[in-house]
C-alpha cells in the first residue's frame, strides 16, 4: 500500500478548542497518587533488522511518564507499533534504545509486576474457571514444596473464596465456575481472564485489544464492567485499542500513536498524549456528550489518517497519468 | 427430509447415507476378503487336499489351537485336560506375546525421556538450540541401518533390539513433541509469567499439561513404527517372540500359525491404541481437537 504523499498539518497539531477543554479538567483527573509515576518510558526505540534493507524501526523517541491510578489508552492503527509498545511495558520485549520502567525498577523479564490480558488465548485451556483464577495467587504463595504444609490447604480455602467472589462480581454464575474456557462464550473467557490477572492485585494491567473479538452487545457490557471494577480499585490500566470509541469512553488518559516514519527518523511514534477530557463525566453519559463527539472526529481523522475515508486526496499530476 | 435411495447417489459427493448404509459398508470389503481367501482356498485344497500354502477354516483352527494351547517347545507339554487359562499361560502364542511384549514396553518407558526433550527443546531457547540441529540430523539416519552396530556394542540379547526400537522412534518423537510445545500460543507463556510462575512452571504445569493429549496421540501414532523396529530385530535375532516365531514358521510353510499370528498382532496394537485413546479422553476432557 503506498500511503499518500501527507500534508504534514494534521500529524503535529494542537487543536486550539481541545487543549483548553483538556486543560479545564486535567486537575481533578488523577486524584489517587498524583506524584507517582507508574510506567515511564524514557527515549525508547525499537528497530527491528530486516535483511538486506538494513533496519526497521517501529518506536522511536518515546517519552512517557503514566501516573499510578490512570487508566491509559493507546490508539492507534494497524501496525503503528501499539502491541509492541506494551509488550515493553510487560517485558515481552526489549527496547533497542531507551530504557522502560514499571513499578520504580526497570523491566527485565516478564513477570508478577504486570497483570495480562490478550486478545485470545487468554486462559490456559486445560484448567477450569476456577483453578485458571486461582493458579497466580497459588503460585505467589507457595513453591512446590510449599504445597505440602497444612497452611497451604488452608490459604487455599481462603483463596476459594476469594476467587468465587471475584468471579461472581464479574458475572460469571455458580455454575460457571467448573466449567472448561472452550465450554464458555468468548465473553465470558474474557471476563475469567480479568479476574484472573485482577486477583494478583499487579500494580499495573494491560490489556492488548481484549474486547476486539467480542460482539458489540458483549462488548460494551464488559467495557462498563472494566470501568466500574477499575473505578472501585484503580489499578495503572493500559489498554491498547484501534477502537475510538472505545478509547474516548474507558480512558482518562489517552495516547495516540502514528507509524513511524523513515523519511523523518526523530520523529516520536507518539501523535498524541493527553487527559481525556470526558472521563469526569459520569461513565454512561460519555458517550452523548457533546465533546466526544467532537474528540472522536478529531481522533479518527489523527489516528486513522491513512485509512481511506479520512485520507485527504492527493490532486499530483502523476496519479492521474496512472488513471488515464 | 428423506429422499429415496437413487443409485447415481453412490458416485455423489451431496448425499448424506443413512446409518444402516454406513453400517454395512463398512463390513463388505472384509467379507469380499474373506470369501476370497476362502474360494482361493477351496481351489487349492481341490488339487491338493495337504495344500498348506492357504490353509483351510479346518487348519487354521488347529493352527490356533495349537498356537494358543500348545507349548512352544516338544518337551515341554502341557497336561490336556489343565484347565483353559492353564493351557493358554504355557502356551506358544502366550509366551511370546509376553517377550515381545516386555520389550515393546520397555521401549515405550525409554521413550519417556525423548519426549521430555522434545519439551524442553521447546521451551528452553538455548537448549533448543543446543539440540535441535543434532535431532533433525540424527532422524535422518534410517534405524536400521544401525542395526549391525548396535548388535556388536549391545550383542544379540535383549538391549541390541529395545536400542533399536528406542533410536527409531526416539528422533522422530522429540521433533514431534517439539512442534507441539511449540506451537502453544505465546499468550499462555506470558500470561503464566505474569502469575508468577518459575521455569519449571510454565515448562512441565502450562505448557507440558496443555500439550499432553496431543503428544499421546503422537506415541498412538508411532505405535506402528515401534512394533515395526521390534519385528526387524526379532526376525533377524532372537530365540523368542512374535516375530521369530512368524520368521520361524515361514521355514516350515506354517501359514495355519503365521495368518492367526499376524491377527493377533493387529489386534494387540488396536487394543494398545484404543487403550491410550480412551485414556487420552478421559484424563483430558478439556481437549479440543481441531
Amino acid at each position: 500500500m503506498v500511503s499518500a504523499p501527507l500534508k504534514l498539518n494534521p500529524v503535529t497539531f494542537n487543536p486550539a478548542g481541545l487543549a483548553s477543554v483538556a486543560a479545564e479538567v486535567s486537575a481533578p483527573v488523577c486524584v489517587t497518587n498524583a506524584s507517582r509515576v507508574e510506567i515511564s518510558l524514557r527515549k525508547v526505540g525499537v528497530a527491528y533488522s530486516a535483511g538486506k534493507e538494513g533496519t526497521k524501526t517501529v518506536l522511536a523517541n518515546i517519552d512517557l511518564e503514566i501516573p499510578a491510578g490512570e487508566f491509559v489508552v493507546l490508539l492507534g492503527e494497524t501496525g503503528c507499533g501499539k502491541s509492541t509498545l506494551l509488550r515493553l511495558m510487560l517485558g515481552q520485549e526489549f527496547p533497542t534504545s531507551g530504557e522502560v520502567i514499571v513499578d520504580g525498577k526497570p523491566v527485565k523479564r516478564i513477570d508478577s509486576r504486570t497483570g495480562y490480558v490478550p486478545q485470545k488465548y487468554s486462559l490456559f485451556p486445560d484448567r477450569t474457571v476456577l483453578e485458571n483464577v486461582m493458579y497466580g495467587p497459588e503460585n505467589a504463595h507457595a513453591g512446590l514444596l510449599g504445597r505440602l504444609t497444612p497452611s497451604f490447604w488452608r490459604f487455599r480455602c481462603e483463596l476459594r473464596e476469594e476467587a468465587i467472589h471475584s468471579l461472581t462480581r464479574m458475572g460469571l454464575r455458580p455454575q460457571d465456575m467448573k466449567k472448561y474456557p472452550h465450554q464458555l462464550s468468548g465473553g465470558m473467557q474474557q471476563r475469567v481472564a480479568i479476574a484472573q490477572a485482577l486477583l494478583m492485585k499487579p500494580p499495573v494491567l494491560l490489556l492488548d485489544e481484549a474486547f476486539s473479538a467480542l460482539d458489540p452487545s458483549t462488548r460494551s457490557s464488559l467495557q462498563e464492567l472494566l470501568h466500574s471494577i477499575w473505578s472501585e480499585s484503580r489499578p495503572t490500566v493500559v489498554f491498547v485499542t484501534h477502537n475510538t470509541t472505545e478509547a474516548l469512553l474507558l480512558g482518562t488518559t489517552l495516547i495516540v500513536l502514528g507509524r513511524h516514519r523513515d523519511d523523518n527518523p526523530e520523529q516520536s511514534n507518539v501523535l498524541v498524549a493527553e487527559k481525556i477530557p470526558t472521563a469526569q463525566l459520569p461513565f454512561a453519559e460519555r458517550r452523548h456528550s457533546a465533546e466526544f463527539r467532537m474528540q472522536h472526529e478529531f481522533l479518527e481523522r489523527v489516528a486513522f489518517a491513512s485509512s481511506s475515508v479520512h485520507r485527504v486526496e492527493p490532486q499530483s499530476p502523476a496519479q492521474e497519468g496512472c488513471h488515464a | 427430509m428423506k429422499t429415496a435411495f437413487h443409485p447415481a447417489d453412490l458416485a455423489a459427493i451431496q448425499v448424506r447415507p443413512s446409518r444402516l448404509w454406513t453400517q454395512s459398508l463398512g463390513w463388505i470389503l472384509f467379507a469380499v476378503g474373506i470369501a476370497l481367501y476362502a474360494q482361493f482356498s477351496i481351489a487349492r485344497h481341490k488339487e491338493n487336499p495337504e495344500d498348506r500354502v492357504v490353509p483351510s477354516a479346518q487348519q487354521l483352527i488347529q493352527g490356533i489351537k495349537s498356537a494358543a494351547l500348545g507349548a512352544p517347545e516338544e518337551d515341554d507339554t502341557v497336561d490336556a485336560n489343565a484347565p483353559f487359562i492353564e493351557r493358554f499361560s504355557h502356551s506358544m502364542l502366550w509366551k511370546d506375546t509376553l517377550s515381545s511384549g516386555k520389550r515393546f514396553l520397555v521401549a515405550l518407558v525409554l521413550l519417556i525421556p525423548a519426549i521430555l526433550i522434545g519439551l524442553h527443546m521447546a521451551v528452553f531457547p538455548y537448549f533448543g538450540a543446543l539440540c535441535l540441529r543434532f535431532v533433525i540430523f540424527f532422524d535422518k539416519i534410517v534405524a536400521l541401518s544401525l542395526l549391525p552396530i548396535l548388535f556388536i556394542v549391545f550383542g544379540i540379547e535383549e538391549w541390541s533390539k529395545i536400542a533399536l526400537m528406542v533410536i527409531g522412534v526416539a528422533p522422530t518423537l522429540i521433533l514431534d513433541t517439539f512442534n507441539i510445545a511449540k506451537s502453544v500460543p505465546r499468550e499462555q507463556i506470558v500470561k503464566a509469567f505474569t502469575l508468577k510462575s518459575s521455569n519449571l512452571d510454565v515448562a512441565y504445569r502450562i505448557v507440558l499439561k496443555q500439550v499432553m493429549p496431543q503428544i499421546i496421540n503422537s506415541v498412538r501414532l508411532n505405535l506402528k513404527p515401534l512394533a515395526l523396529f521390534l519385528f526387524a530385530g526379532e526376525m533377524i535375532a532372537a530365540t523368542d517372540g512374535l516375530a521369530y516365531r512368524i520368521a520361524l514358521m515361514r521355514r516350515h510353510m506354517g501359514m495355519d500359525i503365521i495368518l492367526p499370528y499376524v491377527l493377533w498382532v493387529a489386534l494387540l496394537l488396536f487394543v494398545a491404541d484404543a487403550l491410550l485413546r480412551f485414556t487420552n479422553r478421559r484424563l483430558h476432557p478439556w481437549y479440543q481437537p481441531l
